[in-house]
């Protein structure tokens, strides 16, 4: 292998020390202009007023001089689905290109005190809403969901009627992993920490504690570092700054874990991209890379480490047949067929792939009154593949386009987790 | 563990698809990684075979025989005529419907999007009724925003090519009122739902308002061409509505990129790999190669930076040439990035290529050398592993841009490759 | 045909444009010819550095004062084809001390404002510099695009009642009873705007006085006049980055040498260059060294450049002189100082003056003096005003920011187009219907084309130059086919066709040099899109080739209904040379 004859990456985190400063120009040098970018979004697909993520990316940036400052708004459209980075034949950095002019319009150009703004912010601070709700979430999925106060959202705010809002745990997935007394299993040499993320914490403890009884299973001993938000949201609506504060915290405790000898694991596939990809490409916080290092997908992670298809060999599960929709981040990691194939292996339950579509909610786009439409219409296509699959129940490894597929097709959404747990984790 | 499968083909563009269809058709378990998306949503969707010879006779009629005068070490006559049989008509068994000109041995002589003609094997069934081998008087047709077509300058090309028929160029403002900088897709997406548009203070479906405003044009042409943006999934509605509409024959100008029937035939050869069952895995780039006794006993898979290896017992390099990338360069040399193959180059970089953009060019030829097997050789004619094989753009030896013989070499070097491959499992 | 002026100008660079505006200003007729585009010669092969003077503080101090009066001056009058960067004199460890002082002793001599930065300073300007350099001198270097402002001197000039005559190379000088009387040139395509297809014609045009402003030229027409004027032609190469690494002009704190500054130029980078002798200002060798170089040493001040993409690179001669008998060995050593050579005084032939040598910066300075003589030989009193009047497109510049937004573009292919037309935006950009972008690299739509069009025919190099259309990253892969579409219906197809391959094979020859890693795929992806896509290589209509249609696969349904009597199917006779 000739590495040594590759080019050495380009980091202009290395260089700038604010990230919403970085100059990304010197990125263009990669783009030949063959436009895949632009035919693999979308959101360019449904809406004419977004000029697609060539623009947006190596076009906008390579046509900056320093003191130029004005990002065209256009960028506010883009829902961060990063399926142009995936597409992109020639590593055009797209997505950090699309973050950083995002946050630098955010900070310039977008008042402080405007309804968007005020929207966003509470958008991609889920984690302290969800906190809040977590404290009386019978209340909060009710009041949440409540007319009166959906209709003060949508007129207010800018949160469109149309969606209802997630229903959170009576449990949250830490007060579980407390009342049962934390990890069951102790291995020094099979550790692993879990970065649950917000959602599975407050709204789908069912996904975490699937995962932990799999690894459990499996002989792993599971840490539960304190976290905060991954920061996709945050990303998504240029607050980088927010984002930095949470990765700061999270950068710390998952690296006191990989020097106890775990690897990080996750079960939201939006979280782990975050940990990969976009920390080392945003940040520089003293232990990042190594944090990016050392983070897995949590299926990934078994397919790498044991053998999965022995695991399986005679796995029978009384499992509802299911319509399998690969989310947009995950396919970003290269792990789109994975779950699929791991399905096959297991008796009793069969799992359709419903296209390489996007599911149009892309976190916290769909959740904007002004995006909605589009996002729907995004939506559309998966909807209707999901309505052909045989299946009735939809699986899907990231929970807002599970939000999505049951917004659009009344399904229940599962998460292949709960699959393999069916197949590996006898019943107590 | 490694993800284990018979044959890995690394490279998802048209000669990756043709080796997994290739092993799989010898009872193989076969993966196929790919890193980025393939050249296909570049390409016009046209499957050249051959169109001129290296020699730059032409445009060739029958492309078969052409190919059988190749000289040693061209990729077609690595491979051989029966390959190149094979690979198309495993590409006609694949898109079956989608594509046109399987009833014979000739080149169609189709209009490109600037008007002159090119010669090729297999055509878009969108692209079928428009080409300049056959005789009907033809109106292109194009879109005020959308500069990659010129409908009245490709007509007047075309004329001057000397088709014995009448053409002609017309320029509307597509319905709808899109911006300017409207994508392709937004254009198929729209005409795919027929979704209601606002014109002239009214609304109405948008295939009825696009028909209505080019009838006045219409008269008397028997063909009418756009640039090819019409429809995605439903393509052929498409097509069919206006036809119906306008009473004529409506036929797709290829484009690209980006290319819109580039993308639908990307669509329906990954498909029809699912079909088939072979596995897929995307956006993993190989960045490492472990070997045993000159063979290849795994690789290694960077997903978004964790090293993940995979295994197998044979192995196809697809990873494309200078555009997509299989094939890298520096100011020092040129190079194979995956398995570091030897790629043959000038050591002067001056020599690399010729002063004219359309002269002989050293650059165009670049690529790894094969055997008869499709084993990449180094620069001592032995091959670099055993259980190694190469197909498509990767491969040096042929100037496919002047040759026109892209899309045939991948088809036709990848199926054999891969039945090799398959074969030995 | 005949004609005749009051004052003929031979050359279209920087010189020979500020000379015929100044002269048009002062009311005198006026008419410049130039054998190709306007910047054919040295001033469309430059950098684009508007110098602080800077550079000259050290080795020439009188150089270095007029540079920093004109640098002022120019930022007046054509602020929209200055960008005023900045610019730093940077040390690196093994430059010397003593010549850094030297260095900012001198620019305070010379009135030129000079900072002291720190490395931690310097780099808070500039990012991507090096993180071990000493320190560096903040001076106000700028950056400036030759064409446009060639551009605008000529349209002022026309608009003050001048001719410009682009395409018309001088192939005689007129002698009557040993003076010079005008000149002999010949059209490529007849007088007026170049189109293609159009004729070749002489004109002779006689003239009170010739100006021979032929930059390394001059000496040619010398020749014709027969007198010897001994022009030093030396080349310096210049290579374009894709992007901008650098938003400010990046000099080597150093004596001399090549390879030692970067200038921020529109959207790339312009790394310079080479001082060495040629014997042909036209025929001269284009060497890798020469480019590697370049790169090598200016990655000590700029790491990132080793692995940044470059574009192309281009050569220009500098027009050096010196009177005779100095015999100055190096070349690098030869005077930058301008000499306006009276050819009665100096040779006893009346009727023309050449000016020679000088820099780009000074360019109006040159062409005031210039213009005092002649009009003082002529027995014009006039004044000069090209000190005070702002150029086309640099009038009222100020009004331009306030709305961003107009005329339905993207924020920054607004801005940018307001970069290039400064005050002429609104009359260029005002179209109804739709205006797409047709270079995408550099923004560029498609009113602005059709204005520059207008003012230059059919030459689709001349409309790059006024607009930068296909210089951007992919060098005119996506958008020459689209840019000579533009011609079309005023022009017929075949002239479009021919205008594009012309466009297409001048990008090639810059690019050419920069043929590794992405440019070398983007050279690749270029070729196939033009060969394989459009078949431009062996399209049948360029090669005047009879096609026997008949013979190819005339589709499923004529292949059936061959054997009938198919009313499809084509005459079997090939087509149009049958009929």
């Amino acid at each position: 292998m000739s590495d040594s004859q590759q080019p050495s990456d380009f980091e202009p985190v290395d260089v700038f020390a604010e990230t919403d400063g970085m100059d990304l120009r010197p990125g263009s040098d990669d783009c030949y202009k063959c436009s895949t970018c632009d035919t693999n979004c979308p959101v360019a697909e449904v809406d004419d007023d977004f000029p697609g993520p060539k623009f947006q990316g190596p076009e906008q940036w390579r046509l900056k001089r320093k003191d130029d400052y004005d990002i065209d708004d256009s960028i506010t459209d883009c829902s961060n689905c990063l399926r142009c980075d995936t597409s992109c034949p020639s590593e055009v950095p797209l997505s950090q290109m699309h973050n950083t002019a995002r946050s630098q319009y955010v900070d310039n150009q977008m008042s402080k005190l405007s309804v968007e703004y005020i929207r966003n912010r509470i958008l991609s601070n889920y984690r302290t809403s969800a906190y809040l709700a977590s404290l009386f979430p019978r209340t909060a999925t009710f009041v949440m969901n409540f007319g009166p106060v959906r209709w003060v959202m949508e007129k207010g705010l800018g949160i469109p009627s149309e969606r209802d809002f997630p229903e959170f745990a009576t449990t949250t997935f830490r007060q579980w992993w407390k009342q049962r007394g934390g990890a069951q299993v102790q291995n020094p040499d099979k550790r692993v920490a879990y970065f649950h993320g917000c959602y599975s914490n407050y709204n789908t403890p069912e996904v975490a504690k699937a995962l932990v009884h799999v690894y459990e299973e499996l002989g792993y001993e599971i840490m539960v570092p304190e976290q905060k938000c991954s920061g996709t949201p945050m990303f998504a609506n240029g607050m980088l700054s927010d984002a930095r504060r949470h990765a700061e915290t999270n950068v710390e405790s998952l690296t006191a874990a990989i020097e106890d000898g775990a690897d990080i694991i996750a079960s939201c596939t939006s979280c782990s991209l975050a940990l990969r990809q976009e920390y080392p490409e945003l940040f520089d916080i003293d232990g990042i890379e190594d944090v990016s290092n050392h983070t897995y997908d949590a299926l990934e992670y078994l397919r790498i480490y044991e053998d999965l298809e022995a695991e399986l060999e005679g796995a029978k599960v009384d499992f509802p047949d299911l319509a399998y929709h690969a989310p947009c981040h995950s396919r970003n990691q290269g792990l789109d067929g994975q779950a699929l194939e791991l399905i096959e292996n297991i008796d009793g339950v069969m799992a359709e792939d419903v296209g390489d579509s996007c599911s149009g909610i892309s976190g916290t786009y769909g959740w904007k009154t002004e995006h909605y439409e589009v996002s729907m219409e995004i939506g559309e296509e998966m909807f209707e593949h999901m309505e052909h699959a045989e299946g009735d129940v939809g699986m899907t490894e990231c929970p807002t386009c599970a939000m999505q597929m049951e917004h659009g097709t009344g399904y229940e959404i599962k998460h292949p987790l709960e699959v393999l747990e069916a197949a590996l984790v006898s019943e107590e | 563990m490694a993800i284990e499968d018979d044959v890995l083909v690394i490279g998802g563009g048209l000669a990756g698809i043709a080796a997994a269809v290739g092993a799989h058709e010898q009872g193989a378990r076969v993966r196929l990684v790919s890193h980025k998306q393939s050249t296909m949503r570049q390409a016009s969707g046209l499957i050249d075979l051959l169109g001129y010879t290296p020699d730059g006779d032409g445009p060739v009629v029958d492309p078969f025989e052409a190919i059988a005068e190749l000289p040693e070490g061209h990729p077609y006559e690595r491979a051989g005529l029966d390959a190149v049989r094979a690979g198309i008509d495993m590409f006609d068994d694949a898109t079956g419907e989608m594509y046109a000109g399987s009833h014979t041995d000739k080149n169609a002589l189709v209009p490109t999007h600037g008007g002159a003609i090119k010669p090729t094997a297999r055509y878009p069934d969108s692209a079928a009724p428009g080409i300049a081998s056959a005789n009907g008087d033809t109106l292109f047709v194009g879109f005020d925003s959308m500069i990659e077509f010129d409908a009245p300058v490709a007509a007047d090309h075309l004329a001057a090519t000397g088709v014995p028929y009448e053409t002609d160029g017309v320029t509307i403002e597509f319905p709808g009122n899109l911006r300017d900088d409207a994508k392709v897709t937004r254009f198929a997406h729209l005409l795919d739902r027929d979704d209601e548009v606002a014109v002239d203070g009214t609304t109405m479906p948008v295939r009825t308002a696009l028909a209505e405003r080019v009838k006045e044009h219409a008269d008397g042409h028997e063909r009418i061409g756009f640039p090819a943006v019409l429809g995605d999934d439903h393509a052929t509605e498409v097509r069919a509505e206006l036809a119906d509409r306008l009473g004529a024959s409506v036929f797709e100008v290829p484009m690209g990129p980006p290319s819109l029937p580039g993308l639908r035939l990307e669509d329906r050869l990954y498909e029809y790999l699912h079909e088939i069952g072979v596995r897929v895995s995307t956006g993993n780039p190989i960045v490492d190669v472990e070997q045993v006794n000159g063979e290849i006993d795994r690789v290694v898979g960077d997903h978004t930076g964790r090293e993940v290896p995979y295994k197998a017992q044979q192995y196809i390099l697809a990873t494309g040439g200078l555009v997509g990338k299989g094939i890298d360069s520096d100011r020092e040399g040129v190079y194979e990035p995956v398995f570091n193959c030897h790629v043959p180059h000038p050591a002067d970089r001056y020599d690399w290529f010729e002063d004219g953009a359309f002269d002989d060019h050293e650059f165009a030829r670049f690529g790894v050398p094969v055997d008869t097997e499709l084993r990449p050789i180094d620069a001592d004619d032995a091959p670099e592993y055993e259980n190694l094989r190469a197909a498509g753009s990767v491969l040096g030896g042929y100037d496919f841009p002047s040759e026109k013989s892209g899309s045939g070499v991948s088809l036709a070097t990848g199926y054999a490759a891969g039945e090799l491959a398959g074969d030995r499992v | 045909m005949e004609s005749s002026t009051g004052v003929l100008v031979i050359g279209g660079g920087s010189t020979g444009t500020g000379i015929a505006r100044d002269l048009a200003m002062r009311g005198v007729d006026v008419t410049l010819v130039e054998k190709g585009n306007l910047t054919h010669g040295t001033t469309g092969r430059m950098h684009g550095l508007l110098h602080s003077g800077g550079r000259y503080a050290v080795s020439d101090q009188e150089s270095a004062k007029e540079c920093i009066i004109e640098n002022r001056i120019l930022r007046d009058i054509a602020s929209h084809c200055v960008e005023m960067t900045g610019g730093l004199f940077v040390q690196r460890p093994q430059d010397s001390d003593e010549y850094f002082q030297k260095k900012l002793e001198g620019c305070r001599e010379c009135d030129i404002p000079a900072e002291v930065l720190s490395p931690e300073e310097a780099r808070e300007v500039e990012p991507y510099l090096a993180t071990d350099i000493e320190r560096a001198i903040k001076v106000p270097d700028g950056a400036i695009d030759p064409f446009r402002l060639c551009v605008a001197n000529a349209v002022s000039t026309e608009n003050h009642g001048g001719r410009i005559e682009t395409h018309a190379p001088v192939t005689d000088v007129l002698l009557e009873d040993g003076e010079v009387v005008g000149v002999e040139v010949t059209h490529e395509s007849g007088p007026g705007k170049r189109v293609h297809g159009n004729e070749g014609q002489t004109e002779k045009i006689y003239a009170d006085h010739v100006v021979n402003a032929a930059g390394a030229w001059t000496g040619r027409i010398g020749d014709m006049a027969g007198v010897d004027i001994e022009v030093r032609p030396s080349k310096g190469v210049m290579t374009v980055m894709n992007a901008r690494q650098v938003d400010t002009v990046i000099n080597r704190c150093k004596p001399k040498g090549d390879a030692d500054i970067i200038v921020p130029h529109e959207t790339a980078a312009i790394l310079g260059t080479t001082d060495e002798e040629v014997e042909d200002p036209e025929d001269y060798a284009e060497e890798q060294w020469e480019v590697d170089l370049m790169i090598e040493e200016l990655k000590e001040l700029v790491p990132i450049l080793d692995e940044s993409r470059t574009l192309r690179s281009f050569w220009g001669v500098r027009p050096l002189y010196e009177p005779p008998d100095t015999g100055t060995e190096d070349a690098t050593d030869i005077t930058r100082q301008f000499f306006l050579l009276d050819h009665d005084d100096r040779d006893d032939l009346p009727g023309m003056t050449t000016i020679v040598g000088g820099k780009f910066t000074t360019y109006r300075m040159m062409a005031e003096q210039l213009s005092d003589h002649v009009c003082e030989r002529l027995g014009i009193d006039a004044e000069c005003r090209t000190a005070e009047v702002p150029l086309p497109g640099s009038e009222n510049t100020g009004v331009l920011d306030d709305a961003m937004d107009q005329f339905g573009l993207r924020s920054p292919i607004a801005r940018r187009s307001k970069q290039r037309l400064g005050s002429r935006t609104e009359e260029v950009l005002d179209v109804d219907g739709p205006n797409p972008v047709v270079c995408q690299c550099e923004g560029v739509t498609r009113a602005e084309l059709v204005d520059a069009i207008d003012q230059s025919g059919t030459d689709l190099n001349a409309v790059r130059l006024r607009t930068r259309a296909s210089m951007g990253n992919c060098q005119g892969g996506f958008c020459s086919r689209a840019m000579a579409d533009l011609l079309h219906p005023e022009y017929e197809e075949a002239i479009a066709r021919e205008a594009y391959d012309e466009l297409f094979q001048e990008r090639w020859k810059g690019e050419r040099h920069a043929l590794w890693g992405e440019q070398l795929s983007q050279a690749m992806l270029n070729y196939a899109l033009h060969a394989t896509t459009l078949n431009a290589d062996s399209d049948p209509a360029r090669l005047g080739q009879d096609v026997d249609f008949a013979a190819f696969d005339g589709g499923e349904s004529a292949s059936a209904e061959r054997t009938g009597t198919g009313a499809d199917a084509v005459a079997t006779d090939g087509g149009h040379d049958g009929d």
